[in-house]
């Protein structure tokens, strides 16, 4: 028994030798660590090593396994939260409510940064709400179609080129998919991830919420007819895969995986709707060896507009480093953070002007890149995520994906869906405002401004 | 330390009852000190980490506490109770959570089987009884994750053997969709707490639940019963067998009642686990999808406090939750201990 336990003591010990081993070096004496809860993207590292390496008195760590708004508010207010941190679609009202984002205007406008003339109109509503910016946009995004040059040249069809309509689309999407005997599809014409809907709501002229934000309009006629066209790629034009056919491709886990790696491994699809951030997983040859692909716009319907979206990173406004933490971000919309991006092609970077350069055009480590300026077009025609100060995001996603799964699935008739989306929302919106009184003080004040026969 | 027997005692006069008690006080608040190092880290434990958080949660949960400081804390009294009865969410999901519970029976006369077929005299019992409880022991997320891809509606091999089986037999079935679909074997509708035809079938709750009565099946409740197998009195069992029994009538009337106590707490432990159980399985295998059909109260309670941030509001259903789950206790202890008597 007393060798059991020494040899169990042994082992204990050589454990924790490795574990001291592997143990992430501290930082350099008379620098300040500053911690970035951001995801786990290869591109990050590169994004932070960019940062330290100028950096005379400071040294951001990365903390992937504290992202996520759950994370960053919780642990914020419990006083542990990190320095930085990223946030995404529809988050900027909790964080400014919550008194976690650093108000930043008045400090990038001392050392001539002006966010909301310099990066793209469609991510300032990530960082910037009345005027104040409260982050920095750390890239943005707006969708374009990823071609499989060898399933377009197997075929004989010419690589489509934009500006481009969904009628266009349609019959190359249905050239491309191809069924066996038992109608399995073997190949597909489109890949979309559902998540990207509202694209097809803002193209057909619709919104989710008014103007204004007090009420949820995704039941309009053209709001209706939009999402019944993404319905109809699956159902009726059968370009794209079901729920179920696109379990059946699905591949699990790890960042950048789904329908980037679907579209990557081989003769799955022909084309896929997907932002240039998708390159970052596209470009590992070894994951895709025989992947021959270009760009091309996405098609519109009567509006030529694309979803656009992204990240901004924010200074939590409880941390004792915040000045230090300051300098990443003006980092951030500095050259350096801005080419970096571009280079890496983590989609494309927030500040408009290092966008425009030739290198963005053309990079010649990736000469297979060669229509870039179909990204640039794409944000120019990019609109912002709709959100409204009303409701709670998050709440109200929970009731729009509990429709639109239903509409996925072909379980519920797309108008039905959409006015009960609407209905459930508005019944949000308004027991939201029930329980905040400032909220109801402004949204009360925005109802009696309107002319009466919009009431 | 040294503590000492009350049988080594020296005899008390029946005299001096007054020192016997002073004394015996004394050393009582003796003994304590010297236990109280032992007990307090545990105990100091359990009220922070556990009795502090639970009493705050009852104070916040008659407050409209919300994370998001634009929204001013005040006392609510019991509108997070009404506006929870009122709460179509709140009731689906109550519904989910009690669907949920429908593997339970087969899950614990699966682990009773297993049980009994564990404790006959086999070869090798030791390596079986280990490979049916590998799923206690391998980590959950793994499992969820395997899991998903065996329901995996074109090429997952539960739907394999389906499709094979029906083709063979010419049964024209149609193999079912699993975790995508929100069909159930009750017809539970999607929108409302009520049953539609349309809604009949197997879907992801039935999935779910398929999982969980597997996992449970060679879980604690078999450890449970094999251990209380070994406690069933030989010589009951074998003067059975000499009056002639059939090995139905020993199990029926001999081992069955004899399991009474150990079935009795697995109910309970079954019904505490399935009110509370579902989280894990919405997160990782359908971010309680498709349309909420799996989302339970405990992944709900999660949703509110830490995506919408209304912690007042979620402790109330928490509350509600163990309410529920109280309950059901006291009607199980109520009814289902009487069996336990002999």
């Amino acid at each position: 028994m007393k060798a059991v336990f020494t040899g169990a003591f042994v082992i204990l010990l050589l454990l924790s030798a490795m574990a001291w081993s592997i143990l992430p070096k501290p930082v350099e004496a008379g620098k300040t660590q500053i911690i970035w809860a951001s995801d786990d993207n290869p591109a990050r590292r590169g994004q932070i090593d960019g940062f330290n390496k100028i950096a005379t008195d400071a040294h951001v760590s990365l903390d992937p396994n504290n992202t996520g708004l759950q994370k960053v508010v919780v642990q914020s207010l419990a006083g542990v939260g990190p320095d930085v941190f990223d946030s995404g679609d529809g988050t900027l009202n909790v964080l400014i409510d919550a008194d976690l984002a650093w108000d930043v205007t008045d400090e990038l406008k001392k050392r001539g940064v002006d966010i909301e003339k310099d990066s793209w109109k469609a991510i300032q509503t990530y960082c910037v709400r009345e005027g104040r910016v409260y982050g920095i946009p750390s890239n943005a995004a707006a969708n374009a179609l990823f071609i499989n040059k060898t399933i377009f040249d197997q075929q004989g069809i010419p690589y489509p080129n934009g500006p481009w309509k969904w009628s266009e689309f349609l019959p190359i999407a249905q050239k491309m998919t191809i069924r066996d005997d038992k109608g399995r599809a073997t190949q597909f014409g489109l890949l979309i991830d559902w998540w990207l809907w509202p694209q097809f709501v803002i193209q057909w002229g619709g919104r989710i919420y008014s103007e204004d934000g007090t009420k949820c309009v995704i039941d309009s006629p053209e709001a209706i007819a939009g999402i019944q066209f993404l319905h109809d790629l699956i159902y009726k034009y059968k370009v794209m895969p079901s729920p179920v056919e696109e379990a059946a491709m699905a591949t699990q886990g790890g960042w950048g995986s789904g329908t980037i790696t679907q579209f990557g491994e081989g003769q799955k699809a022909a084309m896929a709707m997907g932002g240039r951030w998708w390159l970052c997983t596209l470009r590992n040859k070894k994951q895709f060896p025989d992947l021959k692909m270009t760009v091309c716009e996405a098609p519109y319907f009567n509006r030529r507009v694309f979803y656009g979206y992204g990240r901004a990173t924010f200074i939590n406004k409880a941390s004792p480093r915040r000045e230090d933490a300051l300098k990443f971000l003006l980092y951030m919309a500095g050259p350096n953070y801005n080419a970096l991006i571009n280079k890496q092609a983590d989609a494309l970077a927030p500040i408009i002007k290092y966008c425009y350069k030739p290198e963005v055009l053309f990079d010649p480590e990736f000469p297979e890149e060669d229509k870039n300026q179909v990204w640039l077009d794409a944000m120019r025609y990019a609109e912002p995520t709709p959100t409204s100060p009303f409701v709670n995001y998050q709440a109200a996603q929970r009731i729009l994906t509990r429709q639109l799964d239903l509409v996925k699935n072909d379980q519920k008739l797309v108008p039905d869906a959409l006015r009960d989306a609407a209905r459930e929302v508005n019944a949000e919106i308004q027991k939201t405002i029930a329980r905040n009184p400032s909220l109801k003080a402004k949204y009360d004040a925005i109802l009696a401004k309107r002319p009466v026969a919009t009431l | 330390m040294s503590v000492t027997p009350t049988a080594m005692r020296p005899p008390v006069a029946a005299d001096a009852p007054r020192t016997v008690a002073k004394r015996s006080s004394r050393s009582d608040w003796r003994r304590l000190w010297q236990a109280a190092p032992f007990v307090l880290p545990n105990l100091l434990g359990f009220l922070v980490f556990t009795a502090g958080p639970v009493l705050f949660s009852f104070a916040i949960a008659f407050t409209n506490w919300d994370l998001q400081r634009s929204v001013p804390f005040r006392w609510s009294g019991w509108e997070n109770f009404s506006v929870l009865m009122a709460d179509k969410d709140f009731w689906l999901y109550f519904a989910n959570t009690v669907y949920f519970l429908l593997g339970m029976p087969v899950a614990i006369a699966g682990s009773l089987a297993l049980a009994l077929l564990l404790s006959q005299k086999l070869k090798g019992v030791v390596i079986y009884r280990t490979l049916f409880y590998l799923p206690s022991f391998t980590s959950g997320v793994a499992l969820m994750i395997l899991w998903k891809a065996l329901y995996n509606p074109d090429f997952g091999p539960v739907n394999a053997v389906i499709n094979s089986v029906s083709d063979f037999l010419h049964l024209g079935v149609k193999a079912p969709q699993w975790l995508l679909s929100t069909a159930n074997l009750v017809g539970l509708d999607v929108e409302k707490v009520a049953f539609t035809g349309k809604q009949f079938g197997l879907g992801a709750r039935d999935a779910i639940i398929i999982m969980g009565v597997w996992t449970a099946i060679g879980g604690s409740n078999m450890l449970l019963y094999l251990a209380a197998l070994t406690n069933v009195p030989q010589e009951l069992t074998e003067a059975a067998e000499l009056d002639g029994a059939t090995n139905w009538q020993v199990f029926r009337n001999v081992t069955w009642p004899q399991l009474a106590p150990t079935t009795f707490f697995i109910v309970v432990m079954s019904f505490i686990g399935g009110l509370q159980g579902g989280f894990e399985q919405a997160r990782v295998m359908t971010n309680g999808g498709p349309a909420g059909t799996t989302t339970t109260l405990s992944y709900y309670i999660y949703n509110k406090a830490f995506e919408e941030f209304q912690i007042g509001y979620a402790s109330a259903v928490s509350w509600v939750l163990f309410s529920i789950i109280f309950a059901v206790t006291v009607l199980n202890w109520k009814f289902g201990n009487k069996e336990t008597t002999y």
